[in-house]
């Protein structure tokens, strides 16, 4: 019941409907009461020959009306409860949504996107559910139990009544007996299921293999005999299942024979009329169905309680970014690490040491390094996916970035990541990420200084043409470049591009950066890369190496230092020229064999 | 995902269930048998008021109460309920029973038909589909045997016995009542039409919506950095609003037709049955009995109709299912079939290609005019870019697709007509990529070899030195392996995959090269394993690092699907054309 209260800040909210509602229920439960005793009343007219055609026809108009009344009512409670408890989901998908958008990234590191699906597809139904069918059952059971059983004691017998009612209760123990194993047996199935689902995926994975060694009869075996397993299990599972309807049928008759055989003996007793029978059993019947609803009832709050907690954790989970803001300024100007160590929450490993340096505004900063050398952290950082620790600070314009609002801190930034993720929508749209509306000849000029717009136009859909699993699948380069083109379309302070070139080649490196130096004068821009070509033009470039800056200056300052840098330049110049000749060749399409 | 969303047609409707009904066929004993206990228990069913019947008409009205008759009404009201249960809980049972069997076969069928398939089927249909095929959609079609079937036949029989027992009762009313039985089709009709359309729609909303959802998760860095949360939940809420609004109109559709109709129509029914009686007590005389079981009759008319009513989608959702898995079994893109000549074997195990062409989609050439020879025993190396084509010569040697011009050969016989086990027993294959199975290191190296003894599974992983690292897991051999073996390094789950193929002592490798990175101490080792492995046999191998290949027989240079050069590794480096150049860029890396 504890769900109920945990909900009640939406019971508050959907009052009318679910009163609504349940008044509909309860006008249900009082018009199905009628029928039953018009047949009662007419077999005791007609069997002591008192029925006249008026009666009659009055008994008729007033089943029609019945007929119509419980038709609205039904109905209309459905509207009313079904539409709230949708309600409820749908209000539940959409804090459940907003609040992933306020996560930061270690909340999703921490969490599988599959869990995380659940959350908002399985639980939400759960929950859904309990307010819908949940309420109904319980309604159902109370209301219209109720209402049948005070009937049966008040218009026949309490006597009777009682006597039908002792086989009843036990239907209820023995089918929730019956559920509590059949949840324990469908466990088993289902994981008999998961299984094979597991040796399906590892089979068509691994078909190669299968097919090289020629081992597809063993395959076949391997997998009947594993739904042998499932089948076996959901067997166990049909024994217990198909005890349901049975143990119904056979209490209901031992019920009813009771209520026939004890009240045949108060009709010849003249304590009840024979019409009062039919009208009992009648009644009995009607009965069952709030029995089996208390049952469902309970089995569906459970669930319902275990999923709104798990959602309630969600919403309670606090973000890590702590947003103490303490500036209204914008921030722009220099940017400024002072790190003496970082380490990733959680993490024992220090990411960063010793990381001191100034960007001025509109100035270059390349950083280049092994992978895993602190480059990617820097650049974490600086935008706020991850926080340093109070003495350590990253600072724009000498304001530590946690004191500026981070929306409009992020909104400094064009951030071109790594992994180059692209939304499974037009291409159009991919680039106008940050504002849909805006006009085509903007996303043109951003294709085009990105070096992608020729490659668009040779797609059958052009710039309409769908990105992802749906639609034309990309290369690395061409993910790569409309990612920069999203990028560059906002017209950033700053410009990031987090190994964002790797993919391309080295010719198209070279024009994209020069597009950017010539058409961002006086912004700033923060380039990462392996390749140092990428970085060549800087105005400072750091080079790092385990979490700490090794190499510091200009290109030529570092090429007079005769260090890591100039090592690295001098062998990626060679291997550029190398791979060059070597394209040539092969698109010229020599051939030497004779 | 929204193509998942099929509409049949009433016709394919029909193709599909007379199809899923064929395979109840071969379990016709169970069939007939859950059937007759179907019927029993039906029949049972209607007994009860029949019996209630006389025990008010002959007895209770009258008030005469003879012991031994009134005795023998008890038993049979305990027989024939008795019998019910019983008939009840084996009727159920078989049908699950005969559901889960005829899945069981259509499962089968259809991962029969997957090892069946050629590679150009899995190139084209993503994995997790086929799967799915297989798993989920097989198991919606039980859910359909079980509680549409099961209740449809119910439903029938309850409908067809209740008839029946108001015609015994009154032939009139039994006419004046079978009025019904149209309005009730009508309105089922009316709901099936609408209700396919809705719940389509509002499955394929919420498949889109849950694909965004996903989407959002998995991009929810880019969302933020962009400032677009905002945005994103806006277009989130217009799409969780269109599905709201969808499932209220099925709402709506379900109280308009669903069970509140029905309801109204059984108490209707009523009036009828009142009136009617009421009407003809005024003429003759009507017996309270006669009305108690009409009215229960009547009732039994109405309650399967409502069970059927509310699992019509069911219905339609396990049909949808069902003809996805005959799609399935009905895919003509088979792997290429053998024109197997038993007398053919491979002895020597020399290769030949003689002026092979492919293309993978019949238009674009990817192998042009390959001819080579691989002596008994030597190693031909192939070295190219990335689609120059040393996969598709691989593909090919290894049946993997089919290929019309030119010819391989071994030891003289075409590999279309040597019979395939002389191929598998013969030619062993390293894939690129390892593929580890779950399992144990074991159970990796002996794979479904029924003969292979331990000891030879030992020394097969010792003769590619991929002991020491077995021996050092906890339980070595037995090691439980996690999945595609994420605990391995990449270096090792090749030696696994040496392993494997080495304990079946092929004539024959073939081996395409792992570009992965591997750490440098198992790096040595795979070279050392992969000399031991080439000595004496007939070696084709893809290599991707050219120091692999320097002692090869032959190397063969690969560029836009031709060979461009051959020869030993000096020649082709006094050559200096691309082979030279591609070595040359590789020493520059060290």
């Amino acid at each position: 019941m504890r769900v109920f209260k945990k909900l009640g800040w939406f019971f508050k909210l959907e009052k009318k409907s679910y009163l609504i509602g349940l008044l509909m229920l309860g006008l249900v439960a009082l018009m199905e009461l009628v029928p039953p005793q018009v047949i009662g009343r007419v077999i005791d007219l007609i069997t002591t020959d008192t029925l006249t055609s008026n009666t009659l026809i009055l008994f008729g108009v007033m089943l029609i009306i019945v007929a119509v009344l419980t038709y609205i009512f039904r109905f209309f409670w459905r509207i009313m409860i079904f539409g709230a408890s949708n309600r409820l989901g749908l209000t539940l998908r959409e804090q459940l949504f907003k609040k992933y958008s306020s996560m930061s990234p270690s909340f999703f590191g921490k969490r599988r996107t599959g869990d995380l699906m659940a959350h908002a597809t399985n639980d939400i139904n759960a929950v859904q559910m309990t307010a819908g069918a949940g309420i109904l059952t319980i309604a159902d059971s109370v209301i219209t139990g109720g209402a049948v059983l005070i009937t049966m004691a008040l218009t026949v017998s309490p006597k009777l009544t009682l006597i039908a009612m002792i086989p009843l209760p036990f239907m209820v123990i023995l089918t929730s007996w019956y559920g509590t194993i059949l949840s324990r047996l469908f466990r088993v199935a289902q994981a008999a299921f998961s299984s094979l689902n597991d040796k399906t995926q590892e089979s068509i994975a691994g078909i190669k293999v299968t097919k090289t060694f020629g081992y597809e009869n063993e395959d076949l075996k391997d997998f009947a005999d594993l739904s042998d397993d499932v089948v076996n299990k959901n067997l166990k599972v049909a024994k217990v299942d198909a005890l349901f309807d049975p143990t119904i049928t056979a209490i209901i008759a031992i019920s009813y024979f009771l209520s026939i055989f004890f009240g045949a003996r108060m009709v010849i007793a003249d304590e009840i009329t024979l019409g009062q029978l039919v009208t009992f059993t009648t009644y009995l019947g009607m009965m069952v169905w709030p029995l089996l609803a208390l049952g469902w009832f309970f089995n569906l709050i459970e669930r319902g309680k275990a999923s709104y907690e798990r959602i309630e954790d969600i919403m309670n989970t606090a973000s890590d970014i702590d947003d103490g803001v303490t500036t209204d300024r914008l921030p722009s100007g220099n940017i400024t690490f002072d790190i003496d160590r970082f380490a990733f929450p959680g993490e024992d490993e220090v990411s960063l040491s010793d990381i001191h340096f100034t960007l001025k505004e509109g100035e270059t900063l390349g950083i280049v390094g092994h992978t895993g050398s602190g480059k990617s952290s820097l650049i974490r950082l600086l935008l706020r996916e991850f926080d340093t620790a109070d003495n350590n600070t990253v600072r724009v314009n000498d304001i530590d970035i946690k004191q500026y609002d981070i929306k409009k801190l992020r909104h400094l930034f064009g951030y071109v990541p790594q992994d180059n993720f692209l939304f499974s929508t037009s291409i159009k749209n991919n680039i106008a990420f940050t504002d849909p509306d805006i006009n085509i000849e903007a996303v043109y000029r951003a294709a085009d200084l990105s070096y992608i717009h020729e490659d668009i136009l040779s797609f059958p859909e052009g710039y309409e043409t769908v990105v992802g699993e749906r639609g034309v699948s990309l290369s690395g380069g061409q993910k790569q470049r409309i990612s920069i083109a999203r990028a560059l379309i906002q017209d950033p302070e700053i410009l990031i591009l987090d190994d964002s070139l790797s993919a391309v080649d080295a010719e198209t490196e070279t024009a994209i950066l020069k597009n950017i130096e010539e058409n961002r004068s006086g912004k700033t821009n923060i380039i990462t890369a392996h390749r140092m070509s990428a970085v060549r033009n800087a105005d400072l470039i750091l080079v790092m190496e385990n979490g700490r800056i090794i190499e510091r200056g200009t290109h030529e300052s570092l090429t007079q230092d005769q260090g890591w840098y100039y090592d690295t330049f001098k062998a990626q110049s060679l291997r550029q020229h190398l791979v060059k000749d070597l394209d040539e060749t092969l698109e010229r399409g020599d051939r030497n064999d004779s | 995902m929204t193509a998942d969303v099929i509409n049949l047609t009433l016709k394919d409707q029909l193709k599909v269930l007379v199809r899923l009904l064929k395979y109840t066929v071969p379990f016709k004993g169970l069939l007939i048998l859950a059937f007759s206990m179907l019927v029993i228990s039906t029949v049972m069913g209607v007994m009860t008021p029949y019996l209630v019947m006389i025990f008010i008409d002959n007895y209770l009205t009258p008030s005469i109460f003879p012991e031994d008759e009134i005795m023998w009404l008890i038993i049979a009201f305990i027989t024939v309920n008795v019998i019910a249960v019983l008939t009840t809980y084996w009727q159920i049972y078989l049908l699950q029973r005969l559901a889960f069997k005829v899945i069981q076969q259509l499962r089968i069928d259809a991962f029969e038909k997957i090892g069946k398939l050629g590679m150009t089927y899995f190139d084209k249909v993503p994995s997790g589909s086929v799967v799915s095929r297989l798993t989920n959609d097989t198991q919606a079609i039980v859910d359909m045997f079980t509680s549409v079937l099961g209740t449809f036949l119910m439903a029938i029989f309850m409908v067809i016995s209740s008839f029946v027992m108001m015609f015994i009762l009154d032939v009139k009313l039994a006419f004046i009542a079978l009025i019904f039985m149209p309005v009730i089709v009508f309105i089922l009709l009316t709901y099936r039409k609408y209700s396919a359309r809705y719940f389509s729609q509002a499955r394929s909303l919420l498949s889109d919506m849950n694909a965004k959802l996903a989407e959002s998760i998995e991009g929810m860095k880019i969302i933020q950095v962009f400032n677009q949360e905002k945005r994103l939940r806006k277009e989130f809420a217009v799409i969780n609003e269109e599905h709201y609004q969808y499932n209220i109109r099925t709402i709506k559709l379900d109280g308009l037709l669903l069970r509140p109709a029905i309801d109204m129509i059984y108490i209707l029914s009523i009036v009828v049955i009142l009136s009617y009686f009421g009407f003809l007590s005024f003429e003759t005389s009507v017996t309270a009995g006669v009305i108690f079981a009409f009215i229960q009759y009547m009732e039994r008319f109405f309650e399967p109709i409502n069970q059927v009513s509310q699992n019509l989608n069911i219905f339609q959702q396990a049909l949808v299912a069902a003809s996805r898995v005959f799609t399935l079994l009905d895919e003509n893109r088979h792997e290429p079939a053998q024109a197997a000549d038993k007398n053919q074997e491979i002895t020597n195990g020399c290769v030949e290609f003689k002026d092979v062409t492919f293309s993978y989609d019949g238009k674009n050439n990817v192998l042009k005019n390959i001819s080579f020879t691989v002596p008994p025993g030597t190693t031909t190396a192939l070295v190219g870019h990335t689609g120059s084509g040393k996969s598709s010569i691989i593909n090919l040697m290894m049946r993997f697709y089919e290929f019309e011009h030119g010819s391989i050969e071994i030891d003289g016989h075409s590999i279309k007509t040597l019979p395939k086990e002389e191929m598998k027993k013969n030619i062993g294959l390293v894939l690129q990529d390892p593929f580890i199975f779950y399992g144990t290191p074991a159970s990796n190296i002996k794979l479904y070899h029924s003969e292979m003894t331990f000891e030879q599974v030992k020394r097969a992983a010792e003769f590619v030195s991929a002991d020491s690292f077995i021996n050092k897991l906890p339980r070595g051999y037995d090691e439980k392996v996690v999945e595609k073996g994420a605990d391995f390094s990449s270096g090792e789950r090749q030696l696994l995959a040496f392993a494997r193929t080495m304990a079946t002592d092929p004539k024959i490798l073939i081996l395409d090269e792992a570009t992965a990175n591997i750490d440098s101490s198992t790096e040595e080792k795979i070279q050392a394993s992969l000399m031991k492995m080439r000595s004496g046999r007939t070696t084709l191998a893809i290599a991707h690092r050219l120091s692999t290949i320097q002692d090869a027989d032959e190397i063969l240079v690969l560029n836009k699907g031709e060979i461009v050069e051959r020869g030993k590794h000096d020649e082709l480096v006094q050559l200096k054309g691309i082979y030279y150049k591609m070595y040359k860029l590789q020493n520059s890396q060290q």
